[in-house]
């Protein structure tokens, strides 16, 4: 799409333009990877670094989970999907980031790329790879693939609605508007459907397999403590051992430290190398909250944290 | 012992004769992962291309392993020592890489006293049948460290998938006495021809050798890669724990009560406090340190130490990285001159 293009070149040029007038220190985004079909993020200081900028399909990566630290630098301007600005409206709600320590650039995001969605091809054959139509063009070796968005996505695109970002400072582009293929909760149908000792013997199978070692966690923007409880030695809240029962105890106390704080963005799912569906996890205490206190978290910087505070009309269970 | 062949349609049978003798490992998919597992269902067994997102490590060292279990009652316990495999053991499917990589474990576990028997019994009592890797991944870089693809170590029989059979080639005497099984019929002259055109076509998908080893004793601590790597890097650990030549473990005990244990489990330098001294001091404070750390105990410390790279090139860590760190690209700019 030549209007992506464009995009690329606005981000580069914005982007040049906040280190040379000196109104950021850092401009966090994405480069090219190491092989065509993965980004890498990039950490540009200077006009010259800036101009190695991208944003194509393969920049997957929420970048939002290095503004805690790179704050520390001075103002910072990070490069954001729509998806991903929430994650910047709960780090200022929670104090982690000033509102003025950051300059949100949102990136307007066709979708963004699945591997699965390739898992036919010979990565090793793919020169690049670009938006086209609805979904992806691959090139490669033997010449072009055109991939449909429901192969070629992440599956939280195929439920975006596209809207407003929640806050940008600068946008560059605009999502295209395109009508969601299918339902955000639909992976919760099936689950819903499950009666609580189905429900624990799925989780049971899922987290037999967690080997502990915590990418979900690192990869996570609001996961930001820096001494998470699993690390926590001297009071031990949970066994370092991967039996059963200590993985479980680290995935449901971790989704529900995320409850209610938790953007949606996938992440954590992406990285699992054992696959765990930790996004569908994220989605059933994402629901429960927005049916609890009908609260939406990434939405609203001037909210308070939902658990965090206290309203009449927050539901009592206890009966009189 | 003669080059041999199994119709793949006998393995299942082949495999049958052993689990008698043996329990059985192979890779099994499920939920889109692959992993050795105990299989008793040989169906199951998924030979993927390469390699599987779990290495041989689990196996030998599993992610949790309890060294001892104790009872107290008044003043006297009853300890009760773990003992390591009770049957012998087949894995069936290894990778050269990954058998490449417990050679290099046997090294690390052998250098220090007391003697690590849990590992050593399990090593002994295991027998790798490896299979050669037809179609290399594009994370692939074992041709780079090495050249066991093709001159197997760590492994007792080597077998190459020639279409509708397994060429089979055994390494040591257990080897032989596992090819000896009525399901292998002597390799023809085509079989040998279709091993050399498998052979050589993955070959051509992977990259030269380079000496690693040598250019790490110019390695410059101070070089300005370690500060961008720390940049990006989430200290996830994702690297250290696919890793098949990872072999870093914490212990752990708990006691609740009268009854309580030690454990060892994985842990990896990569995390913050793996380095975190009882007194505060950690002289691994940062992502800066612990990236170096990763890079110069694999291409510096272990050639030096136990005269074996510490990488097997299997790729894990670069196709698991969430942030593309890839360290062909950082040993490349470690390298350059200039």
């Amino acid at each position: 799409m030549a209007e992506t293009n464009d995009m690329e070149q606005g981000l580069r040029a914005k982007a040049k333009e906040l280190l040379e007038s000196g109104q950021v220190k850092v401009v966090i985004g994405y480069e090219a990877g190491s092989v065509p079909f993965k980004c890498a993020p990039l950490f540009a200081e200077t006009p010259e670094e800036a101009d190695r900028l991208v944003w194509n399909p393969t920049c997957v990566n929420n970048l939002a989970v290095y503004l805690p630290e790179a704050v520390k630098r001075g103002k910072v301007a990070v490069v954001l999907k729509p998806c991903d600005a929430g994650s910047i409206v709960e780090l200022i709600k929670e104090h982690q980031i000033e509102r003025d320590d950051v300059i949100a650039i949102v990136v307007g995001c066709p979708g963004v790329l699945s591997l699965d969605g390739l898992s036919e091809m010979d990565l090793g054959d793919i020169r690049s790879i670009e938006w086209r139509g609805n979904g992806i063009a691959v090139t490669t070796g033997a010449g072009e693939v055109t991939i449909p968005r429901e192969k070629a996505f992440a599956g939280k695109c195929l439920s975006c609605q596209t809207g407003e970002p929640a806050l940008a400072d600068i946008k560059i582009g605009e999502s295209p508007a395109r009508e969601p293929l299918r339902d955000a909760y639909i992976s919760l149908e099936e689950y819903e459907k499950m009666s609580p000792a189905e429900r624990r013997a799925f989780w049971a199978k899922q987290f037999e397999r967690c080997i502990r070692c915590y990418a979900c966690r690192a990869v996570c923007p609001a996961c930001y403590c820096s001494e998470c409880f699993v690390d926590k030695a001297a009071q031990l809240w949970v066994s370092k051992s991967t039996d059963p029962t200590a993985n479980w105890f680290f995935h449901m106390a971790r989704a529900m430290h995320l409850a209610g704080r938790c953007i949606g963005c996938g992440e954590c799912e992406r990285v699992c190398p054992v696959r765990i569906q930790l996004s569908l996890l994220g989605k059933k205490v994402h629901i429960d909250v927005e049916d609890m206190f009908d609260y939406e978290p990434g939405a609203d910087p001037e909210a308070l944290p939902v658990l965090g505070s206290f309203e009449a009309k927050d539901p009592d269970p206890c009966p009189e | 012992m003669e080059a041999k062949v199994i119709s793949k349609q006998d393995i299942k049978n082949w495999l049958e004769s052993l689990a008698g003798k043996y329990e059985i490992i192979a890779p099994v998919t499920e939920d889109g992962v692959t992993r050795f597992r105990t299989v008793q269902d040989f169906s199951a067994i998924d030979l993927v291309p390469t390699p599987a997102a779990g290495s041989l490590r689990a196996v030998f060292t599993p992610e949790t392993e309890t060294l001892f279990e104790y009872e107290l009652s008044g003043h006297a316990a009853e300890v009760k020592v773990s003992e390591a495999a009770v049957k012998d053991r087949l894995i069936f499917g290894a990778r050269a890489c990954d058998a490449a990589a417990l050679k290099y474990v046997d090294a690390v576990y052998s250098n220090v006293e007391p003697v690590d028997t849990l590992y050593f019994n399990r090593r002994e009592r295991t027998a790798i049948v490896g299979l050669f890797c037809s179609n290399p991944s594009w994370s692939c870089f074992c041709t780079e460290v090495g050249d066991f693809l093709t001159n197997p170590v760590g492994m007792d029989a080597y077998f190459t998938d020639i279409g509708d059979k397994l060429h089979a080639e055994a390494l040591t005497p257990k080897g032989e006495e596992l090819l000896s099984a009525p399901q292998f019929k002597p390799a023809s002259e085509a079989d040998a021809q279709a091993v050399e055109e498998v052979r050589k076509k993955a070959l051509s998908r992977l990259p030269k050798p380079t000496d690693h080893a040598a250019a790490s004793k110019s390695y410059d601590w101070d070089h300005p890669i370690w500060a961008r790597l720390a940049e990006k890097c989430l200290g996830c650990g994702i690297c250290a724990y696919l890793c098949p030549t990872c072999h870093c473990f914490d212990i752990q005990d708990c006691a609740m009560g009268s009854k309580g244990g030690r454990f060892r489990c994985w842990d990896t330098c990569q995390f913050e406090k793996f380095t975190l001294m009882g007194a505060g001091h950690n002289p691994r404070p940062s992502k800066k340190e612990r990236t170096r750390q990763r890079v110069f105990h694999k291409f510096k410390y272990s050639p030096e130490r136990y005269a074996v790279l510490g990488c097997v090139g299997c790729g894990r860590c670069i196709a698991a990285c969430p942030v593309n760190i890839d360290i062909r690209r950082v040993l490349e700019e470690l390298e350059s001159q200039g």
